[in-house]
């Protein structure tokens, strides 16, 4: 019965219509689906690397002139600075750094070898540092503290210092799994505190040794000079990263934006290149989708007559729609297999060289999913249309 | 299905005209399920329209039509469809066959909807109205009296307490009108159904228990 009726109501399908939709719509898609893996490929450069802060975030501190070393101007921020900042409208939280009000002397012991440093600590409240809590974990009265270091310490003591020095160098994986005792001495030398420190990852956007709020409260009360200076750096979540206000504000201001900047705006390019991506792709996807209501409209005004006397003759509406359903259906699957088969062969091109500059190659399901829906999407609708147009020959005036 | 009443109906293309007396237009018509009806008229008076009107092809009417009392306006595409497949036969003047499809094609996509007649029973009907050489040949290629046997026999592939016939012998000889004639009348018998015929002059040859003048 249905090979008949599908011979019956085939005839005037014009294949190059069929084929042009085919085309579009893999175009289309292969656009959406190749800007889209894209995008979550590349995202990663500049996200996984550094996952103890967000992008977004920023990092503010006054720009050190000649002034500040003669003791002219201030270098940390006053009451109403920080406030006229918060009140701008890219702020979204904002928080102080936090400095140490002592000495801190930090070694490694290496065998009967040892060395070390002495070195400071700043902090941020803990909402600012995107690390699992029960990786940033300090209780009062624990003995192990975990830090954060900036990866420009560890560079510059790998390829600056260890080698000048003749001493090893030393690998991430290394220094975190090596203690550092930690000697925390008041500025007067009366009392001493003794910690061991675990180094909980380094970032790139953080140029600062930093340690959890709690410890820096605790540490402060015990042996700080009860002299609080003001804040030197605040941390701002901005709304809108690579906003122009910003820069501009900041200029304005002499306050410059520690850290990598480029990332963000890199990022920032990326979204915004990434979104025109897609809604060209989005709209070509759009386009092919009246292409093929188009035709199919076509193909069955000219068959009117005939799905009209099917009708009559007692067919029901949906088995009528049938053959045009599945000729709708089969395109459609066509151009996403074809347009998955192109985001797969894009991929193989970029990967490596994305791989090169750091990205961690993000899973295929979710481009995968947003092709389907679309290609379900352009099925159901086109669907719709054509069950419609059957239905409208049901009454022949 | 028993009865088929049509109450105060007139086409609308009608309605701004002086018509003629009718036993249909404007009046009252019961159709009974065993009657066989003939509907005569002259060329433009509405059998065609009246057919289509029954048949739910056509709205264009004024006033009611029933079936088993009824109102088919509210009828759904779905409770039209299983009418037009289990109680309510038709031919169409137009015939309606498709003429890329052979003469038996054109059969079967009605048979194979309904499942109802065997392909010997079929087989039997082509021979019986003498077309049974024209079987494979595509119904565009054949002449007009021998596409009105084809949709005769399409119309009777199925079960039904109705069946409408509009001009089913106009391409006829006499013959063949005879041998048509008992091939409905014997389905009908067989199920015990209504005939409605409509005929400008060349009936169907049945046994007519009533005459109606459109």
């Amino acid at each position: 019965m249905d090979k008949l009726v599908t011979r019956l109501l085939r005839k005037n399908t014009s294949k190059a219509r069929i084929a042009g939709f085919i085309l579009s719509n893999f175009i289309g898609l292969a656009i959406v689906l190749g800007g889209l893996q894209f995008f979550l490929d590349a995202r990663t450069i500049w996200t996984s690397e550094d996952s103890f802060i967000r992008s977004d975030y920023l990092v503010v501190n006054k720009k050190v002139t000649s002034a500040n070393t003669l003791g002219a101007a201030q270098s940390g921020f006053t009451e109403a600075e920080t406030d006229e900042l918060r009140s701008q409208p890219w702020v979204r939280r904002m928080a102080e750094f936090t400095s140490n009000d002592y000495r801190v002397l930090a070694g490694v012991r290496n065998g009967d070898r040892g060395m070390s440093t002495y070195m400071f600590f700043e902090s941020i409240p803990d909402e600012f540092v995107d690390v699992p809590r029960s990786q940033w974990l300090y209780r009062p009265g624990d003995s192990e503290v975990p830090i954060i270091l900036s990866k420009d310490y560890l560079t510059l003591y790998n390829f600056g210092f260890a080698s000048s020095a003749g001493l090893p160098q030393l690998s991430e994986g290394l220094m975190s799994s090596i203690p550092l005792s930690l000697t925390l001495t008041s500025e007067d030398g009366t009392r001493t505190r003794r910690f061991t420190g675990r180094v909980a990852g380094f970032s790139n956007r953080l140029n600062t040794i930093l340690v959890p709020r709690a410890f820096m409260e605790e540490t402060n009360a015990a042996l700080g000079s009860d002299h609080p200076s003001l804040p030197s750096r605040l941390i701002i979540d901005t709304s809108s990263p690579g906003d122009v206000a910003i820069t501009r504000y900041l200029d304005s201001h002499g306050l410059e934006a520690a850290g990598d900047k480029s990332a963000s705006s890199a990022a920032f390019m990326l979204r915004v290149v990434a979104g025109i991506v897609l809604a060209i792709g989005t709209l070509i996807t759009i386009l092919s989708l009246f292409i093929l209501m188009l035709s199919m409209s076509l193909i069955m005004e000219k068959n009117r007559d005939k799905i009209h006397s099917l009708i009559m003759l007692g067919y029901d509406p949906v088995t009528t729609a049938r053959p045009y359903c599945a000729v709708i259906t089969a395109a459609s699957l066509l151009a996403f297999a074809l347009a998955t088969a192109g985001v797969m062969t894009l991929r193989a091109f970029y990967m490596e060289s994305l791989a090169g500059l750091g990205a961690v190659p993000s899973p295929l399901w979710i481009t995968l999913c947003t092709g389907a829906a679309m290609t379900a999407l352009i099925i159901c609708l086109n669907i719709m249309s054509v069950r419609r147009r059957v239905r409208k020959c049901f009454n022949n005036c | 299905m028993d009865t088929i009443d049509l109450f105060q109906t007139l086409p609308r293309v009608f309605e701004s005209e002086q018509i003629p007396a009718s036993d249909i237009w404007l009046n009252s018509a019961r159709f009974t399920r065993g009657g066989r009806y003939l509907v005569e008229a002259a060329s433009g008076g509405g059998k065609s329209s009246m057919c289509a009107y029954i048949f739910g092809s056509r709205t264009d009417f004024a006033g009611r039509i029933l079936f088993d009392g009824e109102d088919t306006c509210g009828f759904s595409i779905g409770r039209w469809q299983e009418i037009r497949r289990r109680h309510l036969a038709y031919l169409p003047q137009e015939l309606s066959l498709f003429p890329e499809l052979t003469a038996w094609e054109n059969v079967q996509l009605k048979n194979r909807l309904t499942r109802y007649a065997s392909d010997r029973m079929i087989g039997d009907w082509f021979e019986r109205l003498g077309i049974d050489s024209r079987r494979d040949t595509p119904a565009g290629r054949m002449s007009v009296g021998q596409q009105q046997r084809v949709a005769l026999i399409r119309s009777i592939c199925q079960p039904f307490d109705f069946i409408l016939l509009d001009e089913p012998v106009s391409h006829l000889d006499e013959e063949n009108n005879r041998t048509a004639a008992a091939l409905i009348t014997e389905e009908a018998d067989r199920q015990g159904a209504g005939i409605i015929s409509t005929s400008v002059g060349n009936h169907i040859l049945l046994d007519y228990t009533s005459r109606l003048k459109l």
